[in-house]
């Protein structure tokens, strides 16, 4: 799903003598694989466009964004990760909206799921490309449900007495109105 | 019989990604006695604990960076402030320590019930504890998998939400 060598947009062919005709228009948007074609001193680039299953029809077709269509709208969180997957890039960031169809609440919730799930180290093979490397890494600390970077987190020095206490935030307020699967009400700041 | 209703067990509990705080609420449980029904504060009716894998603890949100251990040496400048990370790499095992002492009672016992507890930052333990382990806690966090620990069977059974 998100292959750098796969093409998407037009159609770039080099045609050498030959012309098609009566040949109907292909799919605007589709995912075509880039082949490279070398006859003596001719060189094809084409973008074959790839063929993919029918998928089975989404529960709702009646929908505007997919996760309207496929009843999903408070039942994913930073854990879904073969979800989440649909809608990044390979090297980790979102797909723009107007490509993946979401609606702009839904896009933001499921950037702020991919960013949790980025901080929790789910999407170990969607990471930027360093062309040196950063050798001697940093020391690897386990985390989840992160809100803010983790550069960017101060230290509290001082949390205050026990009536005003400064809280952790924990989670994101935008998932907020996802469905509980335990009595427990859901904690936003520790 | 009545002396093996007695008796202290040892449990096993892995920390292997699970925050420092439910795996203290666990431990005190079992460290004090309450999950016996011959509780009562008076008879030491405790059980030992075995912690592994202290090292590989998450914390939820920014904690690693935002909380801070502070302490003071008794001496005039000597109030110490460390945050998470500094501590952690310092000593592995101090977050869960501190983390179950603050939340034993404040009582005499509560040294003792400490002496009861054992901490390891890895997965080895030594010989003789390893021997007297009896069952393992439950972990009260469900760890999530990650992307690449789905088998390309899963991968392909999940339907695609849209195509481009």
């Amino acid at each position: 799903m998100a292959a750098p060598s796969l093409l998407r947009g037009g159609l770039r062919r080099i045609f050498s003598g030959l012309l098609g005709s009566g040949w109907a228009a292909p799919p605007a948007r589709a995912l075509r694989q880039v082949v490279e074609v070398t006859e003596g001193n001719t060189t094809t680039i084409e973008g074959r466009i790839i063929e993919e299953a029918e998928a089975p029809p989404p529960p709702n077709p009646s929908g505007q964004c997919p996760i309207c269509r496929w009843n999903l709208k408070h039942k994913y969180d930073y854990v879904d990760v073969l979800l989440l997957s649909q809608f990044i890039r390979s090297d980790g960031g979102m797909l723009p909206r107007r490509i993946t169809g979401l609606c702009l609440e839904e896009h933001k919730k499921v950037a702020v799921c991919v960013q949790m799930a980025h901080r929790a180290g789910l999407l170990p093979n969607h990471r930027p490309p360093l062309p040196e490397g950063h050798i001697p890494k940093k020391p690897k600390l386990n985390r989840y449900l992160t809100r803010w970077p983790v550069r960017s987190a101060k230290p509290i020095w001082k949390r205050g007495p026990k009536w005003c206490k400064k809280p952790f935030p924990v989670g994101h307020p935008l998932l907020k109105d996802n469905v509980k699967y335990t009595q427990k009400p859901l904690c936003l700041n520790h | 019989q009545q002396w093996a209703t007695f008796g202290r067990a040892w449990y096993l509990l892995d920390a292997k990604m699970q925050p420092p705080g439910k795996i203290a609420a666990a431990t005190v449980i079992r460290l004090e006695g309450r999950h016996k029904p011959i509780y009562h504060a008076l008879n030491d009716c405790g059980d030992h604990v075995v912690i592994i894998n202290t090292r590989h603890i998450a914390f939820s949100g920014n904690k690693w960076e935002q909380k801070v251990y502070s302490s003071h040496t008794g001496y005039p400048g000597g109030f110490k402030q460390v945050t998470a990370t500094q501590l952690h790499l310092k000593d592995p095992t101090a977050i869960v320590k501190l983390a179950v002492y603050r939340m034993l009672p404040k009582n005499l016992q509560r040294r003792t019930l400490m002496q009861r507890l054992h901490l390891f930052p890895e997965d080895v333990i030594p010989e003789d504890i390893e021997k007297n382990l009896l069952q393992e806690i439950p972990q009260p966090r469900v760890v999530p998998k990650r992307l690449d620990e789905y088998t390309p069977e899963e991968v392909a059974a999940f339907p695609k939400v849209w195509t481009p």
